[in-house]
């Protein structure tokens, strides 16, 4: 049993509130990332399960046992630094095997799964060297091994992978990932990047201010996001955030938007009834709009302000109103500046939110799935 | 940074030029003092001339016989001349034989330039001599081996303390107890306080009416006070040494290993706590490990330091019945006493090349113990 | 959803009070550590200062009650008898003077010599500086002795003894090496780019020196500068082999310890420790500078 349970955990440093009411679980064998900017509490949340900082109020349940007042020692977890934390006078060996010493395990046995995880991580034809000879990529995957070695059946890991340049990082990406589902591994990982977090995911908790805004799997944290900052967060570019108001049209409603009007779907009106005649704040991802080169009564026009062919897409910056819009395009869409297109918006790719608290109107479905 | 042919050791020359004259001079005068001795003999000329063969050579206050003498007319350089006395003289030289020989007016002190008989040598050229007679009288010095050994003593009884005292120092810095700042002047305080006060504190404390006595005679302990400082009680009175020097000198390599111990990543320990290491665990496998250049460094200033450990035996002891290298250098230079410089440098110099070897000594030894390790599998 | 969607149902009275006394005994366990951590922390702190109280005692204390048996630990009356006394001891004020002098002298001619090489090595890429900076660090640890005697037999012979002048520029010779690698540390943490900036703006170096570098490096310097001044301050073998009747204050007092009065002697070491407290205090933000980078 490798499950984490957190409990209305809180965390303060003097007044700063770094970890606030937060409670997850995190299933046995689950890749779970915590995604925020930096200070949301991400990194406090992670040592606080590592043990290394204690909550001033709540409780983690590892594996069924409160070890919320554990040293970590005791809490049966092994960890990934950011900064790796490969001990200097120690060869590669003696790193890997450092956690398995600690617990006095058997030579025999030591040597079997430092051997192995050395293995698992081709690293195993630098046993004998001390860690001063060696790469960022290669220290890397040191930590990793001595973090699986110990078989604590659960890791956490400290934005592991930002001390790598961009082409390593991508390689490590995949191989860390493949790694720990084939271990079986609980993982909870932190970062700041969210597409490491949307690649390596199995969910995905997005934090600020000390707070879970959401945890979901990674596609429903891009396709739905709860709240204006959770769409602008994730993805780049970021979710374009339009200015509208919602009018009553009949029994139904339509968000207006200038002078061209949206239809939601049915199951966003009673979210809607409660926004009549208010602002709301319409989120479309770039890549979700269909643009046009001619009018049409179902598209809006608007005037393009820069083109940026970035080779797999062209993205385009367009004027809406008082609002920017970006749109991603196929790169055979050919326009320039200052040329009017007409964009399409499909009427279940739109999220409409709260304008005043940035929250999603969210439909009926979704809130009874949460 | 920058690159410049000539301005970094034009700002450096200044300050290399006074070290080199401040250390390196006086180390080949102390050099000249401890292997030479110094003579002067007056060189006997075989005709009334400077520049004639010489006969032999007298020594410096030898009493002479004056067998004949010849006035001469010595040319000024301003062209005019002076009357000049030259004397056949005889006496025993430094061999026992006897030489006769012409010397100058100049070189012999006689009453009567025209009638008298005898005469005494005052005049020479110096000529220098090498010699162990310096070191010969070191190693006989009835005090030198006890000053070696007390030295020693010293030495292996306080740096082991020191060290342990220190890093636990350290450590309950680093802990951030409150008001850490102020504990770190507080044990930081010492390293501005000379060895001379430390002895006379700890003086205070250990003297036959000092603080310790006033203690246990109030608490009725003992009736009388007992006398910790006299000759029948020299682990006492080394004891005392050791606790004044500990008190004194722990601050610096408390410093170091602080610093140390702030250079080490806070990442390691973490490490090592999440990996199931034990605070003693994490103390001998990470950070002892780590602040092994900080150690070393601080042990070699220590075991040079406890060279020069001076003052602080003299006002503890008095320097007489316990004594120590240093101790031993200001006896026989002081003119007070036996006012011999030649044997103070002999002394000098043994404790640079003790204090050197030890110091090489340890740098090896850390070395090939790294290497070992480095190329062992 | 929102935050409030992850917590739990209201948790029962009962496990709440379980959580509660789970956190205490934590809480205490960890207190206990803390105060075993601050229990030995002032213990090491009453190490240091109980002998320096108890000096001070002494020196404030009347010397008959510096000479009672058992001594008191708490001066009773306070007197200044015992500092008035020592202080018009023969000799004291002019050997005060002495070391006053040859400290001030030496800070002077250290800081002056070692001000534009410390630059040199913390600002320039040159052959031979890591050597220079080695030598500079094995020199620091040199033996005072070793120098002493040859030291003092030159001055002699150049007719120069007994004059706290030589004696500073001994001194200078043995501090200048650390004061060096201090000054080097202080300019090397004064960022090269606002000389450069300085220089991008219309300065010559030497301007940028002085109006950017120097008054940046100053406190740093100043700290130098005490170090300097309680090391001279407090050496007294060199200052008892080089001086006679010019004695500073500690070779003054080591050379007629054994004649002096327990009064006079605590009284002594009362008047020599003041100094170095005072500068100690002020340079302590720059302790680590002084000795912490000798392991790079």
């Amino acid at each position: 049993m490798a499950e984490i349970v957190i409990e209305n955990a809180v965390k303060k440093f003097g007044k700063f509130t770094a970890i606030d009411n937060v409670s997850l679980t995190v299933h046995e064998h689950e890749f779970l990332v915590l995604l925020g900017p930096s200070g949301c509490g991400k990194t406090t949340l992670l040592r606080a399960i590592a043990g290394l900082g204690m909550l001033d109020s709540g409780r983690i349940i590892i594996g069924g046992k409160d070890v919320t007042y554990l040293a970590p020692r005791e809490r049966g977890i092994s960890m990934v630094f950011q900064n790796y934390a490969i001990f200097p006078h120690m060869k590669v060996f003696d790193n890997i095997a450092f956690g398995l010493k600690m617990q006095k395990a058997p030579k025999a046995q030591i040597q079997e799964r430092v051997e192995n995880a050395a293995k698992l991580l081709h690293i195993e034809t630098m046993l004998d060297r001390f860690p001063s000879q060696m790469s960022g990529g290669q220290r890397q995957r040191i930590a990793v091994a001595r973090a699986i070695a110990v078989e604590s059946g659960i890791v956490l890991m400290d934005e592991p992978l930002s001390n790598l340049d961009a082409l390593l990082r991508l390689e490590m990406r995949a191989e860390l990932k493949t790694l720990l589902k084939r271990l079986g591994v609980t993982t909870i990982y932190v970062t700041h990047d969210q597409i490491e977090a949307m690649s390596m995911g199995d969910r995905i908790a997005v934090m600020r201010n000390g707070k879970v805004l959401q945890l979901d799997q990674p596609t429903k944290v891009y396709d739905l996001p709860v709240d204006q900052f959770v769409g602008g967060f994730i993805g780049t570019p970021p979710m374009n955030f339009l200015h509208g108001h919602v009018h009553q049209n009949g029994a139904g409603y339509v968000v207006r938007l200038g002078d061209f009007s949206l239809t939601p779907p049915q199951d966003v009106h009673p979210a809607l009834a409660q926004q009549r005649d208010k602002p709301v704040i319409i989120g479309i991802r770039a890549e979700c709009m269909e643009p046009m080169k001619t009018a049409s009564p179902d598209a809006v026009p608007v005037t393009i302000d820069v083109v940026e062919p970035l080779g797999a897409q062209n993205l385009l910056t367009a004027r809406i109103g008082q609002d920017t819009i970006k749109v991603s395009t196929h790169p055979d869409f050919t326009v320039s500046a200052g040329e009017t297109i007409w964009l399409r918006f499909p009427e279940n790719k739109v999220r409409y939110m709260d304008a005043d608290t940035g929250r999603a109107l969210a439909a009926e479905t979704e809130k009874a799935l949460a | 940074m920058r690159r410049a042919k000539w301005t970094p050791y034009l700002l450096l020359v200044p300050s290399l030029f006074y070290l080199a004259l401040f250390f390196l001079y006086p180390m080949t005068q102390a050099f000249g003092l401890a292997f030479s001795r110094e003579t002067q003999t007056l060189s006997l000329r075989a005709e009334p001339v400077e520049s004639a063969a010489t006969t032999g050579a007298l020594e410096l206050q030898t009493e002479v016989v004056v067998l004949d003498r010849q006035q001469l007319d010595e040319t000024l350089p301003n062209g005019g001349t002076r009357p000049s006395f030259w004397y056949l003289i005889q006496g025993t030289d430094l061999a026992g034989e006897t030489v006769e020989g012409w010397a100058s007016q100049r070189s012999i002190f006689i009453e009567n330039r025209r009638t008298s008989e005898t005469a005494r040598v005052t005049g020479g050229e110096a000529t220098r001599e090498w010699t162990f007679e310096h070191v010969n009288r070191m190693l006989t010095d009835f005090r030198f081996s006890s000053a070696i050994s007390t030295t020693l003593l010293l030495m292996v009884l306080i740096i082991p303390a020191q060290f342990v005292l220190a890093i636990i120092m350290a450590l309950v810095l680093q802990s951030q107890v409150r008001g850490s700042s102020m504990f770190l002047y507080i044990y930081a305080i010492p390293l501005g306080i000379s060895d001379l006060v430390a002895g006379i504190l700890w003086f205070a404390i250990f003297t036959q009416r000092g603080f310790l006595n006033s203690l246990m005679v109030s608490a009725g302990l003992i009736d009388l006070p007992f006398i910790f400082i006299r000759a029948e009680n020299i682990s006492w009175m080394i004891s005392i040494i050791v606790l004044a020097e500990i008190w004194r000198a722990t601050s610096i390599v408390m410093i170091i290993v602080v610093s140390g111990l702030q250079a080490i990543p806070k990442d390691y320990l973490e490490a090592g706590e999440v990996f199931g290491a034990s605070m003693w665990q994490r103390l001998r496998h990470i950070i002892l490990p780590l602040l092994k250049p900080s150690l070393q460094v601080a042990l070699i200033l220590r075991t040079i330091l406890a060279f020069q450990v001076f003052a602080v035996v003299i006002a503890i002891t008095g320097g007489d019945i316990l004594t120590v290298l240093s101790n031993e250098t200001f006896r026989w230079y002081d003119p007070a006493r036996f006012n011999n410089p030649s044997v103070a440098a002999v002394y000098a110099g043994f404790i640079m090349i003790v204090s050197l070897a030890i110091s090489l000594f340890y740098m090896r030894a850390v070395r090939s113990q790294d290497e070992a390790t480095k190329s062992a599998t | 959803m929102s935050a409030e969607t992850f917590s739990n149902a209201p948790v029962s009275v009962a496990q709440a009070q379980a959580w509660d006394a789970q956190r205490r005994r934590a809480r205490i366990q960890l207190r206990l550590r803390r105060a075993g951590v601050y229990v030995v922390a002032v213990a090491l702190a009453v190490w240091i200062l109980l002998p320096i109280w108890l000096i001070a005692n002494m020196a404030f204390s009347t010397p008959q009650d510096v000479r009672a048996f058992p001594k008191s630990f708490f001066p009773n009356p306070i007197s200044l008898e015992s500092i008035s006394f020592f202080l018009n001891a023969q000799g004291i004020i002019p050997s005060t003077g002495n070391s006053i002098f040859v400290a001030i002298v030496t800070v002077v001619l250290s800081t002056i010599l070692a001000v534009p090489a410390g630059y040199a090595i913390a600002r320039y890429v040159f052959r031979g500086r890591d050597a220079i900076r080695l030598v500079m660090l094995s020199v620091r640890a040199f033996p005072i002795v070793v120098l002493a005697v040859p030291l003092a037999v030159i001055f002699l012979q150049l007719g120069i003894f007994d004059q706290p002048f030589t004696l500073a520029l001994m001194h200078t010779a043995l501090t200048l090496p650390t004061t060096i690698l201090v000054i080097s540390s202080v300019f090397a943490s004064v960022p090269f780019e606002f000389e450069e900036a300085a220089q991008v703006f219309g300065c010559t170096p030497l301007q940028a020196f002085f109006q950017v570098v120097l008054p940046l490096a100053l406190p740093g310097i100043a700290a130098s500068a005490i170090l300097t001044f309680v090391l001279s301050w407090n050496e007294v073998f060199a200052a008892i082999l080089l001086t006679l009747s010019n004695r500073t204050l500690p070779a003054h007092i080591l050379y007629n310890l054994d004649k002096s009065s327990d009064p006079f002697k605590f009284a002594s070491a009362f008047v020599m420790l003041v100094p170095s407290l005072i500068f100690i205090f002020f340079i302590r933000r720059y302790l680590f500078n002084m000795w912490g980078q000798i392991n790079k």
